[in-house]
């Protein structure tokens, strides 16, 4: 995507050649890139309180070149925890020995990624609901595990997806227990999970939920699964985890 | 010609059998025992230490380090063929002697080894010693005292014993921490309505205010001007300065913004009718 116009509705993902100046125009927040110099472009967020993020981005080549995409929601207001936290807002019954799939969604963040020599790096990240960007606790107070919530709402399709604050996530769930359950949240560490991206949707790796026995326990055995898809990858700049797995209590 | 030096060495006796030449093998033989010594620590440091907790890796490379020294000195003894009785003794009274001089250095020394052995806090964990002005980070507990670095940047030291005798308050042990505030409205104010424009505004403004626990409102008083309400918010444990100092303004504003009355102090006086 080249791009040298100064006005755009709301932005796509993907990656921009940007060679004298580009605005991108996203929910509660502003990015104006420009060029300063022959080889220096200024980089300048503005978010709907007015807070301003300036940087300057001196390049070798003669333009520009970033990729806009949706990265993991683990960053805003910190970086304190890899776990997400899906609060349904409609709870999921399932029978004895039955399975079914939903699509839910799942929150995200954008991230700025600087291209060039074949590297991406991260120039900045944010996001566009700050107001639904926050910590909860799964668990108890002394050994809980630190989230982040989402209220999230049970979709259709992949396509259901709001652009720039979230991404649909599939999950099959699985109930091998003897009894009916009713599945409320789902907890999971993201670290495991790709984004991808095709316009301004974006989808997560799926989970399984499996409600399981362990010995006298009954869990809820959580996995993450790589999506086949023609989407594309967001890159990442958090150090992945190989925890790719979580056991949950059943409510 | 070395041969003869040694000869030399070994015929000048200095006390009770320790000949010049035993000494000059004792100190080469303590010398060696300072080299081994320092290199297994620095091969230990290097290699084995970023596996183990800080402090634990600490004490085993002291541990490591004095204990090849002693087993020089014990190698050393044994070679000279010194008979170390008569020092045995007089060093057996002079322990008591210094026993009872030193009786709060050993104790420090003693609780060092039980903090080290029960480990109530680690290096770097958030501390607070209630009813002393120690609150900070912890940075190390070494053989006689522990190192607190304070929220003010300040270091101090506290005797192992002194720390070990005292209750110690952990701030970071779990994943998440509470704050409280206490406000105070009106008595003509509706209590409820105060609460939710609180919680509203906190919500809104307070990105480390957890949403699971909710915040919780209580009523602490119906206190002489107004009726008090305790606010408790829960927030990642490392975020306390970012909801802890910042709870009251949030509040204030939040009822200020609702034209909710924070009263004054007040006394109401009533006149008898003549």
């Amino acid at each position: 995507m080249s791009s040298d116009n100064s006005e755009s509705a709301l932005s796509d993902y993907g990656i921009y050649t940007i060679s004298e100046k580009h605005e991108f125009t996203l929910p509660n927040i502003e990015i104006k890139i420009e060029r300063i110099g022959e080889h220096v472009f200024s980089y300048i967020r503005k978010d709907a309180e007015d807070n301003i993020l300036k940087k300057i981005i001196p390049i070798t080549s003669s333009d520009l070149t970033i990729e806009l995409c949706p990265i993991r929601p683990l960053n805003y207001p910190a970086h304190r925890t890899n776990h997400v936290y899906l609060d349904f807002e409609s709870p999921i019954f399932l029978s004895e020995d039955s399975a079914a799939t939903v699509f839910v969604r799942c929150p995200i963040e954008v991230g700025i990624f600087l291209v060039h020599d074949g590297h991406k790096d991260s120039l900045d990240w944010f996001t566009c609901d700050p107001l639904n960007s926050r910590f909860c606790l799964y668990g108890t107070p002394e050994s809980g595990t630190l989230c982040k919530y989402m209220n999230s709402e049970i979709v259709e399709s992949y396509d259901d997806s709001i652009p720039f604050q979230n991404a649909v996530l599939k999950i099959d769930i699985k109930n091998e227990l003897s009894r009916g359950v009713t599945v409320s949240k789902i907890v999971f560490p993201i670290t495991g999970n790709s984004i991808y991206y095709k316009n301004s949707k974006a989808i997560v790796d799926s989970l399984t939920a499996t409600f399981k026995k362990k010995l006298t326990l009954e869990i809820i055995d959580v996995d993450s699964i790589m999506i086949q898809t023609d989407w594309i990858k967001s890159p990442t700049y958090e150090q992945s985890e190989s925890i790719k797995h979580m056991d949950m209590g059943v409510d | 010609m070395a041969f003869e030096f040694l000869q030399s060495l070994a015929d000048i006796e200095i006390t009770g059998g320790l000949t010049l030449l035993s000494l000059f093998i004792g100190g080469i033989i303590m010398g060696v025992g300072i080299i081994i010594a320092r290199t297994i620590r620095l091969l230990f440091t290097k290699y084995y230490a970023p596996k183990l907790p800080q402090d634990t890796a600490k004490n085993f490379g002291k541990l490591i380090y004095f204990g090849i020294i002693i087993l020089s000195f014990l190698v050393f003894t044994s070679t000279t063929g010194v008979d170390f009785s008569g020092l045995l003794v007089a060093g057996g009274i002079f322990g008591v002697v210094i026993g009872f001089a030193t009786q709060s250095v050993v104790s420090n020394l003693i609780s060092g080894i039980f903090l080290m052995i029960e480990k109530p806090v680690k290096q770097g964990d958030k501390i607070e010693i209630p009813g002393s002005d120690v609150t900070g980070t912890l940075l190390d507990i070494s053989t006689f005292s522990v190192r607190v670095r304070r929220f003010d940047g300040t270091i101090i030291r506290v005797p192992n014993e002194s720390f070990f005798t005292s209750n110690i308050r952990s701030l970071s042990s779990t994943p998440v921490r509470r704050s409280e505030a206490i406000v105070g409205i009106a008595y003509k104010e509706d209590i409820d309505g105060a609460i939710s424009v609180i919680e509203k505004q906190i919500r809104k403004s307070m990105a480390f205010v957890l949403t699971l626990p909710k915040p919780e409102f209580r009523i602490s008083a119906l206190a002489d001007s107004s009726v008090n309400i305790e606010i408790l918010v829960w927030h990642p444990r490392d975020d306390w300065d970012q909801v802890g100092p910042t709870l009251l303004k949030v509040a204030k504003n939040a009822l200020d913004g609702a034209g909710i009355e924070i009263p004054f102090p007040q006394r109401v006086i009533w006149q008898a009718k003549e």
